[in-house]
C-alpha cells in the first residue's frame, strides 16, 4: 500500500470483438474521498468495475488498487475491498446472517458487533431466508457484506438500488463516514443526485469513454435547472433579457418557464423589480441534460 | 414467434427435443450398422426367459434387435426425461424463475397458459416421436437390411403415448404444489421405477400382473414393435392423461402462486422451534457455511439421498433376493451364452449371481447413478454459480479461483464416493441375504470402478463448467459423451472390434472385475483420466472473462 491512490486505471480498454464497452479509460480514485462514477446504464460502469475485481480481463491498459495490480494481485487486493456487485444476487436458501457467515470465513475474522450495528442501521433483518426477502431488504445484506471487513476501499455499483429513502440517507451517510476515515469509495450510479449528495469528485462515463472527471461543485455550476416562475400578472418575456445564464425562456400569460444556470439571486433581482413573483418551482437538470453539456463540450474540442 | 404462449413454450424447448430424437436415429443407425456385420444365429438359441428379460424378441433380426436396444431403453428413457423437464418446467419453473407473475400480469388466464405448454409439449413429443419414426423406417432401407413383422409405426404411437403420460404427471404435480423439482423428481422416480418393475416383476412367478400396476406396462407390455398397437393400452394411457391434464388444471386454478421464493424445508421448522434450535442452527447454518466445498454439499444432499438410497436399496439389496427368486430360471438358461451378446445391458453371465448383478445394477444403474451426481455438480458447481450470479460475490473474497474449483471438486468426489460405498453396501447385504456369496472384494473394486467411470464425465462437466461457465453446455456434452461411449463400448465388444477400446466404459467392466476382482491398471488408467480433465479446469477457470448473466 505504497501508492497514494486508492484506484488507478490507465487506458483502461475492454473489446467484446466489435462492441468496444471501455476505451482507453484513465482515471485515480484518492485515499479518503467518495468517487462519483456516473453514467447512462450500458455506458461501461459495470464493466470497469469487473475489470477492477478481476472478474473480467482488459483487452489493453491496466487498473490497480492500492497500488496492487488488479489481476497479478487479485487475491491480495480482495483482503482490502469491500465489494457490492450490480444486481446483486445471494444464496436464496442461506438467511442472511448464514449469508454473512459464509463470506466471513472465506475472508477469516469479522467484527460480528459492527456486523450488528450496520443491520441495525439500516433495519436489516437477517435471520430470514435470503429468497423470501424483498430485494431492497435484500440489498441490505449486499451493503453489510461489503462494509462488514472495514475494507479500504469500497467498490459498489449501483447500490442503493431498491433502497427506500430513509435507508438510503444512512446509507450515504455511512460512505462519508468511510471517507471520513480515510478510505475510500468508488461510487458507481446513474443517478446524478445521489452521486451530488455524497461525492467528492465525479468521473461521467459515456459508451466506454470516460468524458469528464470534475469535482461535485463544478458539476453542480454545470447543471442547467429548470426554473418555472409564476407571476401576479402577465409577464413580458423582455424581462429576463440581460441575465447572464439564461437561455430558452417561454412564457404564457403569467407563466415563464426557462432554463438557468447562474446564482438564483441574479434571477430573482431582475424580475422582482417590475413583477410581483407568487411561486417559483426549480428542477435539478437531468443527468442526460448533463451528458449533453459534456458532450456538446467534447465535440468542441476535437 | 414470441407472439402466444404457445409459440415461446416451442421455441424454449424445440432444442433438447431436436438433439434427442437426432441422437437417436443417428444411435439407430450405428447400432443397426454394427448389428449388420455380426452373425446373428447365436440370439434364435437363447431360451425365452432371457429374451424377455433382456426385451429382444424371439425371432429376432437385425432391425428388431437395433430398435429394441437403441429405441426401446434409450429412447424411452430419453424422450422421458426431455418431457418431464419440460412439464416440471411449464407452470412450477415459471413459478421458481418469478416469470409467472409476469405473464400472468397480461391478460391470459392460467387454464390458458396451462393448455397452451400442454399443446406445446404435445406437439413436441410428436414430432419427436415423427423423427423416431422416419429414422426407425430409413435406417433399414439405407443399410439394406431387411425387415419383417416389425411395427415400427405402432411402436412409436406408444412411445408417444407413454411419453406424454409422464410429461402431463411433472405438470400435474408442477402445477398442483408450484415446485419444479418435486414435480421432476417424483416423476423421473416413478418412470425408472416402473421401468424396472415391468423388467422384474414378469420373470417371478405368481407377481406378474404387478407389472400391471406401472405406466411403463401400457408402453411396452404388449410389445407393440412385434405385436403392432394394443388398443386397450393405448386408451389406458390417454385416459390417464387426460385425468393427468384435468389434475393439472383444476391445480393451477385453485392455488395461490408461488413467488420466486424458496419454501420451508424441515430444516427451518427445527430452526424456529425453540427446543431444537441450537443444534439445527449449528447444522444449517454456521456448519453449513464453514466452507465452500460444505456449503457446496448442502446443495446437493438432496439429490445425493436419493440417488444413494435407490442405489443401496433397490440396485443393491433388493436385486439378491430377486436373483434368488428368479435364479433357477436364469441359471437353467445354461452355458450356450455368448458373453460378448450381453454387452450391450452391461454384460454379464447370467448363470452366476454376479453376471445377474452386472446386468442389473453394475452395468448400467451403477455409472448413470454415480454419473447423475457428478455431472450434477461438476456443471452446476462453477457455471451455476455464474449463471446465478453469485460467483462474482463469492469471487470477491480473497480467494484464489482455483481454490474455488479445487473445493467444488472435493464435494464431487465425496459425493460419489458416497454413492459408490452405497452401491458397495447395497450389494454386500443384498448377496448376503440372498446367499449369494459374491467376494466382497470384488463388489468393493467394481464399486470403486464405477465412481471413477462416474468421475471421467463429472470432471469432463466440471472442465466445460469452467471453461465455459453455461449449465446447459457443461450437461449436455458429457451426457452425450457418455451416452455414445457406452454404446460404443458395448456395440465394439460385441463385434470385438478394436475401437471399444477407445471408451473409457472399456476400462469399466471390461476385465469383470466382479468375478476377477480389481483391475489395477484400468483403475489407473481412470483415475489419471480423471485427475487430467481436472487439472484443465483450474486454468481453464483461471484465464478466462465471468460471464455476465442479467
Amino acid at each position: 500500500m505504497t501508492d497514494q491512490f486508492a484506484i488507478r486505471a490507465e487506458g483502461l480498454t475492454k473489446h467484446y470483438g466489435a462492441l468496444h464497452a471501455l476505451v482507453d479509460l484513465n482515471l485515480d480514485v484518492r485515499l479518503g474521498e467518495v468517487f462519483g462514477f456516473l453514467g447512462p446504464n450500458g455506458a461501461g460502469k459495470t464493466t470497469t468495475i469487473r475489470t477492477l475485481m478481476d472478474e473480467i480481463r482488459p483487452t489493453a491498459g491496466q487498473a490497480s488498487i492500492l497500488g496492487m495490480d488488479s489481476h497479478v494481485k487479485s487475491v491480495e487486493i480482495r483482503r482490502h475491498i469491500g465489494y457490492l456487485p450490480d444486481d446483486l444476487a445471494l444464496y436464496p436458501n442461506l438467511t442472511g446472517r448464514d449469508t454473512l457467515t459464509y463470506f466471513a470465513n472465506l475472508r477469516g475474522g469479522v467484527d460480528w458487533g459492527y456486523v450488528d450495528r450496520l443491520a441495525e442501521r439500516l433495519g436489516a433483518d437477517l435471520s430470514k431466508k435470503v429468497g423470501d426477502l424483498s430485494s431492497g431488504n435484500r440489498q441490505k445484506v449486499g451493503v453489510i457484506q461489503a462494509f462488514m471487513n472495514h475494507p479500504q476501499v469500497l467498490i459498489m455499483d449501483e447500490p442503493s438500488a431498491g433502497l427506500d429513502p430513509l435507508v438510503q440517507r444512512e446509507f450515504q451517510a455511512m460512505m462519508r463516514e468511510v471517507a471520513a476515515e480515510g478510505r475510500s469509495v468508488f461510487l458507481s450510479s446513474h443517478i446524478l443526485s445521489e452521486v451530488q449528495r455524497v461525492a467528492d469528485r465525479v468521473g461521467i462515463i459515456r459508451q466506454g469513454r470516460l468524458i469528464a472527471l470534475e469535482s461535485v461543485s463544478s458539476l453542480r455550476s454545470k447543471a442547467t435547472r429548470q426554473v418555472e416562475l409564476e407571476f401576479g400578472s402577465p409577464v413580458d418575456r423582455a424581462v429576463f433579457e440581460g441575465v447572464p445564464g439564461i437561455r430558452g425562456v417561454t412564457v404564457e400569460d403569467r407563466r415563464a418557464l426557462l432554463s438557468y444556470d447562474g446564482k438564483m439571486e441574479a434571477l430573482l433581482k431582475a424580475v422582482t423589480e417590475r413583477y410581483d413573483v407568487v411561486d417559483i418551482t426549480t428542477q435539478e437538470a437531468d443527468l442526460e441534460e448533463i451528458f449533453l453539456t459534456y458532450y456538446r463540450d467534447d465535440q468542441a474540442t476535437v | 414467434m414470441l407472439a402466444t404462449v404457445f409459440t415461446k413454450a416451442i421455441l424454449d424447448r424445440w432444442r433438447g427435443m431436436a438433439i434427442g430424437a437426432a441422437s437417436l436415429a443417428a444411435l439407430l443407425l450405428f447400432a443397426m450398422a454394427v448389428y449388420r456385420q455380426i452373425d446373428l444365429s447365436i440370439y434364435t438359441d437363447l431360451p425365452e426367459a432371457f429374451l424377455t428379460l433382456v426385451g429382444i424378441p424371439e425371432d429376432a433380426d437385425v432391425a428388431s434387435l437395433a430398435y429394441n436396444a437403441i429405441y426401446n431403453s434409450y429412447g424411452s428413457l430419453a424422450m422421458g426425461g426431455l418431457v418431464i423437464a419440460m412439464g416440471a418446467a411449464a407452470i412450477a419453473g415459471e413459478e421458481r424463475k418469478g416469470t409467472m407473475a409476469m405473464l400472468l400480469g397480461n391478460p391470459v388466464s392460467r387454464t390458458h397458459v396451462l393448455v397452451s405448454k400442454a399443446a406445446a409439449m404435445l406437439l413436441l413429443v410428436a414430432l419427436g416421436g415423427l423423427v423416431l419414426w422416419a429414422a426407425g423406417v430409413a435406417a433399414p432401407e439405407l443399410l439394406e437390411v431387411s425387415v419383417t413383422g416389425i411395427h415400427i409405426g405402432a411402436f412409436t404411437v406408444h412411445l408417444v403415448g407413454s411419453t406424454l403420460f409422464y410429461g402431463l404427471l411433472a405438470l400435474a404435480i408442477g402445477s398442483w404444489t408450484g415446485r419444479s423439482g418435486m414435480a421432476a423428481g417424483t416423476t423421473a422416480g416413478v418412470m425408472v421405477l416402473s421401468f424396472f418393475a415391468v423388467g422384474i416383476f414378469p420373470l417371478v412367478e405368481g407377481w406378474e400382473d404387478l407389472a400391471k400396476a406401472f405406466p411403463w406396462y401400457y408402453y411396452s407390455g404388449s410389445e407393440p414393435l412385434l405385436n403392432g398397437i394394443h388398443w386397450g393400452h393405448l386408451a389406458a394411457l390417454a385416459a390417464g392423461s387426460i385425468v393427468l391434464f384435468l389434475i393439472a388444471l383444476l391445480g393451477v386454478n385453485r392455488r395461490d402462486l408461488r413467488g420466486p421464493s424458496t419454501g420451508v424445508t424441515l430444516m427451518d421448522r427445527l430452526r424456529t422451534s425453540p427446543l431444537t434450535a441450537g443444534i439445527a442452527n449449528r447444522l444449517a447454518g454456521s456448519a453449513r457455511v464453514s466452507r465452500i466445498w460444505v456449503k457446496t454439499a448442502s446443495e446437493y444432499q438432496g439429490l445425493l439421498f436419493v440417488v444413494a438410497a435407490l442405489m443401496f436399496g433397490v440396485m443393491g439389496v433388493l436385486i439378491g433376493p430377486i436373483y434368488n427368486a428368479i435364479g433357477e430360471a436364469v441359471i437353467s438358461l445354461g452355458e450356450g451364452f455368448p458373453e460378448a451378446m450381453l454387452a450391450l445391458f452391461g454384460g454379464g453371465d447370467l448363470s452366476t449371481p454376479e453376471g445377474y448383478y452386472q446386468l442389473e445394477s453394475f452395468g448400467l444403474m451403477a455409472p448413470v447413478a454415480v454419473m447423475v451426481v457428478t455431472i450434477t455438480i461438476g456443471a452446476r458447481a462453477l457455471a451455476g454459480e455464474e449463471e446465478n450470479r453469485t460467483m462474482s460475490l463469492l469471487l470477491a473474497n480473497p480467494i484464489p479461483r482455483s481454490r474455488v474449483v479445487v473445493e467444488k471438486t472435493l464435494t464431487m468426489v465425496l459425493y460419489a464416493l458416497t454413492v459408490g460405498f452405497a452401491t458397495f453396501a447395497g450389494v454386500t447385504v443384498g448377496s448376503w441375504i440372498g446367499g449369494l456369496g459374491m467376494d466382497v472384494g470384488n463388489i468393493a473394486a467394481t464399486s470403486v470402478l464405477a465412481v471413477l467411470i462416474g468421475l471421467v464425465f463429472g470432471a469432463l462437466a466440471m472442465l466445460l463448467s469452467a471453461a465455459t461457465g453455461v449449465v446447459r453446455f457443461a450437461i449436455f456434452v458429457p451426457v452425450g459423451a457418455a451416452l455414445i461411449f457406452h454404446v460404443m463400448n458395448a456395440i465394439g465388444e460385441l463385434n470385438d472390434a478394436a475401437w471399444a477400446d477407445w471408451s473409457p466404459f472399456h476400462y469399466y467392466l471390461g476385465s469383470d472385475p466382479l468375478t476377477n476382482g480389481m483391475p489395477w491398471g484400468h483403475g489407473a488408467l481412470l483415475a489419471a483420466l480423471v485427475v487430467l480433465l481436472l487439472a484443465l479446469a483450474v486454468p481453464a477457470f483461471q484465464r478466462r472473462d465471468l460471464r455476465q448473466v442479467s
